[in-house]
């Protein structure tokens, strides 16, 4: 009788006087469902098997079979904390395919929802961090001061986290009165409140020396492994889709791309903090730079449909750079949607950084990827 | 920088927050204040009107019965079913109306958009749990009840930190 051929970590392995194997999850490894087999020597990790797929949803089949329209609430659900970046190219794509022309207020507005959005993802992933290195105040402040930001999307969109706001041909409602005002109050205050986590988070050396030199990734095995985002530009790679193919109005803001050269898991953590300093000037210069009024949506016909045609959309999300190609074949439904997420792609690199690494360094290091399970699975 | 320079810097900074006011909701004795009186939908324009989607409301005297919020809903949630109504209305000659099961319903308003007939809105009621399935399950007639929403809370920011006053 032969032995059935099982998935990696399920088969019965020889047992070692020296190696163990450790499935770390699905159950709670971070954030969603997702296992990590390490095998470690003492201490020591020697090898590790990142084994993602536990939350597969079927998006993208599910996208054949709804018209452009309706496809906007489930194409969210991938981060929901992110919900905004995550339809943004979906619907720049399906508005080239349809040869729809946003107006400039809707476009100004989508950054500034986007960038909101942006913000909140990445404080949400930071207090996941700060409680994976057992720092339980960088988990209060962050989910205490995301709620500025969540009241602001909350008056924009209507909803708190599904906002199901852009849609193709612009947004789905305008602003609210006063918003601007608001906007501009609670950002600010965000702003400084971000800057006092320097003190007890970034500058702390207790953190410093826990996640310097660990988990680091060259900049060579950066760009060899395809990896995009907060960790390409943590390892010394000035690369931001925002900045490299401006989408909407990016291109007339003034913003910066932070990059840091040391490639460990304390530069990870840093580059998302400080592009959140960024974008709240985006948001300010682009509040400031918006039209006042005007449309901002484009009225649709029931049912659009594209001609036989494709098209592939980037944007830079939360985690990275996100691309959605879209196939056309004049019905109301698209052919394909496939969505190319970033928190794949950083995966990849996780084994390459844990091999030699301690135990103690791998949720950090995992964390650091900018990794959201639920996404990398679709 | 030293490091114990460092720790007791992390530690001021942790020591100054007894001085600032603590910015939490205490949901159910305070409530947040929304903008507007929830999502709604001008179907002459095409845009929307910024407010929460919340639980919706149906205006039975604007309803045709044209089932075009039961066909959107189809391709997200499947939470909009056509009822029979008793009452008469000239509009709807066959007299059926949704019905929406929040078991099902994602708050989306994408129903919303699609009602040319201003008949479906959205409110700021959220709070809508009940303890079994059919509970959930809101007829034309609940869907007519203009809810009761007393909230008030909105973020405040003073030199003391923000607040939910
Ligand atoms: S809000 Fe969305 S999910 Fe809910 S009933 Fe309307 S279309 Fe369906
Ligand atoms: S609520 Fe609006 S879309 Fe739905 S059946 Fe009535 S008129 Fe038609």
């Amino acid at each position: 009788m032969s032995t059935p051929i099982l998935p990696p970590g399920l088969a019965i392995q020889k047992a070692d006087e020296r190696i163990m194997t450790l499935n770390v999850g699905p159950q709670h490894p971070g954030s969603g469902h997702m296992r990590i087999i390490v095998q470690i020597d003492g201490d020591y990790i020697v090898a590790c098997d990142p084994d993602p797929g536990y939350v597969h949803r079927g998006e993208e089949k599910m996208a054949e079979y709804r018209n452009y329209v309706l496809n906007v609430p489930h194409l969210e659900r991938p981060v929901i904390h992110d919900s905004c970046n995550v339809l943004y190219p979906y619907v720049l794509g399906v508005e080239e395919l349809l040869g729809l022309e946003v107006t400039e207020r809707a476009k100004y507005i989508r950054v500034i929802a986007a960038e909101l959005n942006r913000c909140v993802y990445t404080m949400y992933w930071l207090a996941i961090y700060g409680i994976f290195l057992g720092h339980s105040t960088m988990f209060m402040w962050p989910a205490g001061d995301r709620e500025l930001l969540i009241d602001l999307l909350e008056k924009m969109t209507g909803a708190r986290v599904t906002h199901s706001y852009f849609i193709p041909g612009g947004i789905r409602n305008d602003l609210p009165a006063n918003f601007e005002d608001v906007c501009l109050r609670q950002v600010n205050y965000f702003e400084k409140r971000i800057k006092e986590y320097a003190d007890v988070f970034y500058e702390n050396p207790i953190l410093i020396s826990r996640t310097e030199k660990t988990g680091v990734l060259t900049r060579e095995n950066a760009i060899r492994l395809g990896t995009t985002g907060s960790v390409l530009r943590a390892s010394g790679v000035d690369y931001d889709v925002r900045k490299k193919e401006p989408y909407d109005v990016y291109d007339e803001l003034d913003f910066e791309t932070n990059v840091m050269k040391s490639g460990d898991s304390y530069a990870r953590s840093r580059i998302p903090w400080l592009d959140m300093m960024e974008s709240c000037r985006i948001i300010r210069d682009a509040l400031q730079k918006m039209p006042k009024s005007g449309s901002v949506r484009v009225k649709l016909k029931p049912n659009p449909k594209g001609g036989f045609d494709s098209v592939y959309k980037r944007v830079e999300s939360g985690r990275g750079a996100l691309g959605c190609y879209i196939v056309s074949d004049k019905k109301p439904e698209p052919y394909r949607v496939k969505l190319s997420v970033p928190s794949f792609r950083n995966l990849i690199a996780l084994p390459h950084l844990l091999i030699g690494e301690k135990l103690g360094n791998m949720p950090s290091t995992y964390w650091s990827l900018n990794y959201w399970p639920v996404e990398a699975d679709r | 920088m030293g490091t114990a320079t460092g720790i007791i810097k992390a530690l001021n900074s942790g020591i100054k927050h007894l001085a600032l006011k603590r910015f939490t909701l205490r949901y159910p004795e305070e409530k947040l204040k929304f903008v507007g009186d929830g999502y709604q939908f001008d179907p002459t324009t095409g845009v929307g009107i910024a407010g929460l989607k919340g639980r919706h409301m149906l205006f039975h005297d604007h309803c045709t019965g044209c089932q075009l919020c039961s066909i959107a809903c189809e391709g997200v949630a499947e939470a909009i079913g056509m009822v029979k109504v008793p009452n008469e209305w000239k509009q709807n000659k066959k007299s059926i109306m949704p019905q929406i099961d929040y078991g099902k319903c994602v708050f989306c308003g994408l129903c919303v958009d699609a009602c040319p007939f201003y008949a479906l809105y959205m409110t700021n009621d959220y709070e809508l749990s009940s303890f079994s399935k059919e509970g959930l399950i809101y007829t034309p007639a609940q869907l007519q009840v203009k809810p009761f929403v007393a909230q008030d809370s909105e973020i405040q920011i003073s030199a003391r930190g923000a607040t939910h006053g």
